[in-house]
């Protein structure tokens, strides 16, 4: 039983930073737009936490400038794909070698340097629940923040007029745009807003999970939320179902090892990828089986007004 | 008087040659600042990066070395990408080639005669890398599972693979303990010219390249390809089994991706270890976009992006830059390309004046 809420508690840890990016995937894809650079700003948004924290050592420096920077980046991502026009696929394929070159350029003179990790905080009452208490309740304060950010995106995207008009554009944008209302300006919005939860989620791993700098300290997890997108069906509160249930395969890879489970290390590293496609591919046969359609119909089309696509 | 942006009917060549210009310039105008940034006096450093590349037997050498992977993984995503499915794998592909190659290597080597050897371990990258490549292919067929996510997760399971067997099994008692396998006798090695590094890898790009392009331009199967690229649903009335050649299209890019993988194994180390791709899958993918995934532009895009690989190794040599700024001067050229293909596509059109403004609404 230990184990397993040690296991529980690993893996809202490893699953916070799956759990921000997938938030800002969803932001972005119910406006339509593909953003295939998570992978590429969460990098940023590592690099940018990382190297604030070092000079100031203050975490919420460290978590606002990787989300602002993270935001300027994805950027680029919204005016090459919504005013220039061009693909959204390699736009973000683009977006994620750029990350991946800019963390490791930067990033180069810093390995070896180390950040105080955040520290746990129980939440008093709260956290004498018994499981979920120490599991969900005695957390750092950015587990927190993902706990509000989850119920205020859900609450924006599904009961606000801006949710409302946010997720028409991702759906019907030549309605909208005859509404009057400005499909490049929405999504644009939704990009940059996206951009800052995936830098944010970026963010989370040298703050607290590997309070060191390593190249390429994000290790596809980018790529990992880009499937949990599809899986949360574009969804914040069943994003954080998914970020979990991947945090614990994640906290699993930790644990086993340390225990000395006779298994090979590289095929426990290969657990979390291998998960992913299985799911992501029960997932898309129950899609296929019930024949509903959640993902946003306008769902990577390039918006001109006057043209059909 | 209106200004707005006017399709053209076919895309501007001129405009193609100028955007790859302002590409070019961009990307240089980016490394002066990232130069300057770093502390490096920026002329300097574009004169010695010109003059290593161009003006010295070793720079030309290595060009052509770096472009040989490359022409396989951009081959193997405008492949994939001639009917509109993104493989984003070649990386993993790449890895899983080698793998296949280097196992009928450190079993029959020294137990085949040279010729029947190398064309073994061929045939296994081919195998090796395909087999890997169908699995995106399958899934995508059979289920509708999206491809770019697949054969991209792919990649890490690939990569994690070779490391288990080159930290493990496969490493060689001899050496100290490094993640390596032990070295190829000749008969598992493809010859050089002469005394370069320039070795047999690159003939068989260029066979590969005229091969796919016969099979695109020649066969009913290409045809077949390219008709669902372009339209899916007349190839469906047509009687195209799309899903039959999916699965075929992945698994042929994912063995041409291999071949990548065996080229560098046979043709230079010799042996299987670690970072013997620096990013050549990922790469693949930008030098299909720039060669608008037609084989023979591939030649050309590889040779642009061995330019970059190259640059990179001389800036980690003379200055110690990470050799990840690769990766940024990729996502900066693809970026570039990307935002300025809409030139190549429309044309600024400013008609009109301000008294028919109001009745000329209907243009945009």
């Amino acid at each position: 039983m230990e184990f397993f809420i040690q296991i529980l508690i690993a893996a809202v840890g490893m699953g916070t930073p799956l759990l921000f990016a997938t938030l800002g995937g969803v932001i972005s894809e119910r406006a339509g737009v593909i953003n295939l650079g998570m992978e590429g700003l969460m990098l940023v948004g590592a690099l940018v936490a990382f190297v604030v924290m070092l000079n100031t050592g203050n975490y919420f420096y460290a978590v606002a400038s990787a989300a602002i920077i993270s935001g300027m980046v994805s950027m680029i991502h919204g005016v090459v794909c919504l005013m220039l026009r061009a693909n959204q696929i390699a736009s973000g394929l683009a977006l994620t070698f750029f990350g991946t070159g800019l963390s490791g350029f930067f990033g180069d003179k810093l390995t070896g340097e180390t950040v105080e990790p955040l520290i746990r905080i129980p939440i008093p009452v709260l956290n004498a629940i018994p499981v979920l208490g120490p599991v969900l309740f005695n957390q750092d304060l950015l587990v927190y923040f993902s706990y509000v950010c989850v119920v205020l995106l859900w609450w924006m995207l599904f009961k606000t007029r801006l949710g409302l008009n946010i997720r028409s554009m991702g759906e019907a944008p030549e309605v909208c745009d005859s509404l009057g209302l400005s499909v490049l300006g929405y999504r644009f919005f939704a990009v940059v807003g996206g951009g800052m939860f995936v830098g944010i989620g970026g963010a989370y791993f040298p703050l607290a999970l590997t309070p060191f700098w390593v190249d390429g300290i994000t290790a596809g997890r980018g790529w990992i939320a880009v499937a949990l997108v599809i899986f949360a069906f574009w969804n914040p509160i069943k994003a954080l179902g998914g970020a979990y249930l991947f945090g614990i395969a994640l906290a699993l890879e930790l644990r086993l090892q340390i225990l000395g489970v006779e298994i090979s290390p590289y095929f426990l590293k290969m657990l979390p990828y291998v998960l992913t496609i299985l799911v992501l591919t029960l997932v898309t046969i129950r899609h296929n089986r019930l024949g509903i359609q959640v993902m946003p119909a306008a769902l990577g089309n390039v918006f001109f007004r006057g043209e059909k696509h | 008087m209106q200004i707005f942006l006017e399709k053209r009917f076919n895309t501007s060549s001129w405009g193609r040659i100028l955007v790859l210009g302002v590409a070019f310039l961009l990307v240089l105008f980016i490394s002066w600042l990232f130069f300057l940034i770093a502390g490096i006096e920026p002329m300097t450093a574009f004169q010695i990066v010109g003059e290593e590349i161009f003006l010295t037997k070793y720079g030309w050498q290595d060009l052509l070395v770096k472009m040989t992977p490359l022409m396989f993984t951009g081959l193997a995503v405008a492949l994939a990408a001639q009917m509109r499915q993104w493989n984003i794998g070649a990386e993993g592909q790449f890895h899983m080639g080698t793998f296949a190659m280097t196992w009928i290597a450190l079993h029959l080597d020294g137990k085949l005669p040279y010729g029947v050897l190398i064309v073994l371990m061929l045939i296994m990258a081919m195998v090796g890398g395909g087999l890997w490549g169908s699995i995106p292919g399958f899934l995508k067929a059979r289920f509708g599972v999206n491809e770019i996510i697949t054969s991209l997760l792919l990649n890490y399971v690939a990569v994690a693979w070779i490391d288990h067997l080159l930290f493990g099994p496969w490493r060689d008692p001899g050496t100290n303990n490094f993640p390596i396998t032990k070295e190829f006798s000749e008969a598992a090695q493809l010859p050089s010219f002469g005394n370069t590094t320039i070795h047999a890898g690159l003939i068989l790009a260029f066979f590969v390249v005229v091969i796919i392009s016969w099979f695109l331009w020649k066969t009913r199967l290409g045809f077949q390809i390219r008709l669902t690229g372009d339209n899916p649903d007349a190839s469906r009335y047509a009687g195209v089994n799309i899903r039959t050649l999916t699965i075929l299209i992945f698994a042929v890019s994912g063995a041409i991706a291999g071949l990548a993988g065996f080229s560098e194994v046979a043709g230079i180390h010799y042996r299987l270890q670690q970072n013997i791709s620096i990013g050549y899958g990922y790469t693949g993918i930008i030098v299909a976009w720039l060669a608008k995934n037609h084989p023979l532009g591939v030649v050309l895009s590889a040779f642009f992006m061995s330019i970059v690989f190259v640059s990179a190794e001389v800036l980690q040599i003379e200055y110690g830059l990470p050799i990840s700024v690769v990766f940024l001067y990729q996502g900066i050229i693809l970026f570039t390309i990307l935002g300025s293909d809409i030139f190549t596509e429309y044309r600024l059109r400013i008609t009109g004046n301000w008294l028919s403004q109001r009745h000329s609404k209907t243009g945009n």
